[in-house]
């Protein structure tokens, strides 16, 4: 089975965030490098910690999704889910116009 | 029923459902309402009886198909088999403003706070709420808007067109 | 434009306030986000891939310099510095937090805006033509129609919880710069043989996975009935509507199922029972609302200018800004003006928030102070005096708004694909910077000429890309983007649903495929006035799959 780590998007404020476990206390991270991964057994226990923090309104919809192990920590498998974990892949607008007026 | 508002007042419910499966021996006193399909089908005998009758609409039944029976019955009641679905608006809006009906309008099923200011305006006064739903708070939902700008049950012209 | 009456900002602040305690109530948890969806998506509120989306609504893509500035204000509070022109003429906002968007609907309210009805399976902001008022082809101006729409269609207790979404637009012009025909209802502005103004109503067109022209069921409505008109066939569809199947939804599957003239039955039948209603707009009512969109007072100008004419022979920039962003106005000495917000440097359809203010500073000082937002995501001026033109372009062109492509083939449409939205299968809008990147030498693009590239990152086809004459659709193959070309659709009066050319291309293969789809049509136009889409009409698909897959 694939390693696992739990996401959702953040009730509050919309944003997605990974779940962390340490000594089974839950906590949601922006990193998806710091999510806690899992199979089988252990991603029982993170599901459960995923949908107690949904019931008490911290997060929406959480779902599982496959990760890769690499030097730099967790990476998503799917382009969705590498999207999702680091941002638009183009330059936001703001940005886009400072950086062309600095080039003109 | 604990969750029930009436003419906008929590108030208890004295009508029962009849499903048509029961023996009619075993029918309840008092005033009842029955599926379309048994009110189609047992009319006559259901009209001999004292207590006040009432009919159940699916989504899918036409309100023409008791337009004619309107003035015998005191209770029609509408489904909202879940949140999303909005056909008993429209069936609630064609009893009250082209069939003239003057009894009780029920919303049952999927009732909820959210909703109740459109069921009203459509000519619903009678809401089964969802068991969740807490009476009292659900009340206010009825006075949340002030301003429409559509005729409805409750207002015969659009804004552009009411004196003052 | 429509000025709100005390009832109208009422109705706002009650609206804002019964969205302050939904949002309360999920926050608390009695609102379950099941239900909590329903209500923030009536509110334009979406939970996309990286955070909320705000969807806030511009009536008839009619803004004034105040409402401007006021969405470059929200921008830059509560989001990242800019947002998203629609092909609704909706602007979203893509970074706004749930405990904020309360106070960003006062802040709306306060200018006469809202996200009322932006989304969820109700009555959607009418759209038109953004040249509405303006045009030389116009029959009769359709803003004062479309209010009328959006105040019937408001919190319409009825239709608020319909099958699916449903939209609307109206034209009035000959030239349709609305897409009526891909809309669930279409309303065409004509006069009838004795003079009287009314609408061809077409019914059932729509994009997404099952995309259809809309049907004509009635070749000619009197105005005045227009809105019992449209509660009939909202009526009907409320009640027949599937509910079984979200795709098969839509009207255009009822009308497709029922068969076009037994819906039209249907509609008329409920139509002859309401149609001296309410709703009935009488002559005063038409006075009234009319009354909001009379003409402003023009200037008696003449239709020249030397500066204007020398700056055309002098300036070669000028010159061909001049020749694709401009348009002719009714009045003589006036001008409309497309601001492009198509360049190699922003998503299209994207503006930030110094853009926005910007702009509502360009209206004011040149355009009477309003604005107008296309359905090819592009702004309008729709009042420039032509003597003010080339101080005008000076501005436009420093603000990077200036780029001579209107209707051109680097005017793309992209929907935000799957660097925003939570449905989309592949990315939009790097495959339309690449595209533009291209296709970046004038002399190219102007012969070219009238040519539409339209781009959609999933099958639910929100970048119109069934209607372009070059349509690009990105889906997911076995976790790779790629890229389906059709050919031939139209967004106008001609409208048509482009055909598949063939297997799909990947990502970096996909702009030598546009190319190559390009030099087809050049090698084969009859002369440069053959539009695409006409050459492509008459030699038909064959020429293109070969050069593509040949």
């Amino acid at each position: 089975m694939a390693l696992q780590v739990y996401t959702a998007s953040l009730l509050k404020e919309g944003l997605v965030a990974y779940l962390t476990l340490e000594n089974g206390n839950p906590s949601w991270t922006p990193d998806i490098r710091l999510a806690t991964a899992g199979t089988d057994s252990e991603l029982e226990a993170l599901k459960l910690a995923a949908e107690q923090s949904e019931l008490e309104n911290h997060v929406v919809a959480p779902y599982a999704i496959d990760v890769l192990e690499t030097e730099a920590g967790y990476i998503a498998s799917t382009k969705r889910e590498q999207i999702r974990a680091s941002g638009p892949t183009i330059r936001l607008p703001q940005d886009a116009v400072r950086a062309s007026r600095k080039a003109a | 029923m604990d969750s029930y508002i009436k003419d906008r007042k929590a108030e208890g419910d004295e009508w029962m459902p009849f499903t048509g499966l029961e023996e009619s021996s075993s029918l309840p006193t008092g005033d009842i309402y029955v599926p379309l399909e048994e009110w189609l089908k047992s009319r006559e005998s259901l009209l001999e009886r004292n207590g006040r009758l009432g009919v159940a609409l699916s989504n899918t039944d036409d309100p023409a198909l008791i337009k004619d029976d309107l003035d015998r019955l005191d209770l029609v009641v509408l489904e909202f088999p879940k949140m999303a679905d909005g056909r008993a608006f429209s069936q609630a809006r064609l009893l009250r403003e082209r069939y003239g009906f003057k009894g009780e309008i029920r919303a049952t099923g999927d009732v909820l706070y959210d909703q109740l200011f459109y069921m009203q305006r459509c000519g619903i006064n009678g809401f089964e709420l969802r068991n969740d739903q807490d009476v009292s708070n659900s009340l206010k939902a009825f006075d949340e808007m002030t301003v429409t700008y559509q005729p409805a049950s409750d207002e015969e012209f659009p804004i552009w067109r009411r004196e003052d | 434009m429509y000025q709100y009456s005390e009832q109208d900002h009422q109705l706002l602040l009650e609206r804002v306030a019964q969205f302050r305690g939904q949002v309360e109530r999920r926050l608390k948890g009695d609102l379950s986000e099941e239900e909590f969806k329903h209500q923030r998506l009536r509110n334009g509120l979406y939970l996309q891939l990286h955070a909320y989306m705000l969807r806030v609504a511009i009536p008839y893509g009619l803004l004034s310099s105040d409402q401007m500035r006021t969405l470059a204000h929200i921008a830059r509070k509560y989001d990242k510095g800019y947002g998203h022109f629609s092909t609704r003429q909706n602007i979203q906002y893509n970074w706004p937090k749930l405990e904020d968007v309360p106070d960003i609907l006062d802040d709306l309210a306060k200018v006469e805006m809202h996200a009322i009805q932006t989304s969820g399976n109700c009555i959607r902001n009418t759209t038109s033509d953004p040249l509405a008022g303006v045009a030389r082809d116009e029959v009769e101006d359709p803003r004062p129609y479309c209010e009328l729409i959006r105040q019937w269609s408001t919190f319409h207790p009825e239709f608020n919880f319909l099958p699916r979404k449903f939209k609307i637009a109206v034209s009035g012009a000959i030239h349709d710069r609305a897409a009526v025909a891909v809309h669930d209802i279409g309303l065409r502005l004509i006069k009838n043989d004795g003079g009287e103004t009314g609408f061809e109503v077409l019914v059932g067109g729509g994009l997404g996975r099952t995309p259809m022209i809309g049907k004509t069921i009635r070749s000619f409505l009197p105005k005045q009935d227009m809105l019992t008109y449209l509660e009939a066939i909202l009526r009907v569809y409320n009640q027949l509507g599937r509910r079984d199947n979200l795709y098969k939804a839509r009207i255009k599957i009822l009308v497709h199922e029922t068969g076009e003239e037994k819906f039209r039955e249907l509609v008329e039948a409920e139509w002859e029972k309401i149609k001296t209603s309410g709703l009935f707009i009488r002559d005063e009512d038409f006075a009234w609302i009319k009354g909001f969109f009379k003409d402003p007072e023009y200037e008696n100008l003449l239709d020249q200018d030397g500066n204007y004419e020398n700056l055309l022979l002098s300036n070669l920039d000028f010159a061909r800004w001049a020749d694709k962003n401009i348009e002719l106005h009714k009045q003589s000495g006036y001008r409309i003006v497309y601001l492009s917000l198509k360049t190699a440097h922003q998503p299209p359809g994207d503006v930030t928030a110094d853009q926005m203010d910007a702009i509502a500073d360009l209206a004011d000082k040149y355009s009477l102070g309003q604005i107008r937002t296309t359905h090819r995501q592009n702004l309008v001026l729709s009042d420039v005096k032509l003597k003010d033109l080339p101080a005008l372009w000076e501005e436009l062109a420093a603000l990077d708004l200036a780029t001579p492509n209107y209707n051109h083939v680097t005017d793309i449409i992209s929907c935000p694909g799957l660097d925003y939205c939570a449905l989309a299968t592949a990315r939009s809008i790097p495959i339309s910077q690449a595209i533009t990147a291209r296709f970046d030498d004038y002399d190219y693009v102007n012969d070219l000429g009238d040519v539409s590239i339209n781009i959609s990152g999933c099958i639910n086809a929100c970048g119109h890309h069934h209607v372009a004459n070059i349509g690009i659709l990105g889906v997911n193959k076995k976790g790779t983007e790629v890229y389906q070309l059709t050919l031939g659709g139209s967004a106008r009066e001609d409208a048509a649903i482009g055909k598949i050319i063939g297997p799909a291309f990947e990502a970096d293969e996909i702009v030598d495929a546009i190319d190559k789809v390009l030099s087809v049509y050049l090698e084969n136009r009859e002369d440069p006035e053959e539009t695409f889409l006409t050459t492509y009409r008459r030699v038909g698909q064959p020429l293109f799959k070969e050069r593509l897959y040949g």
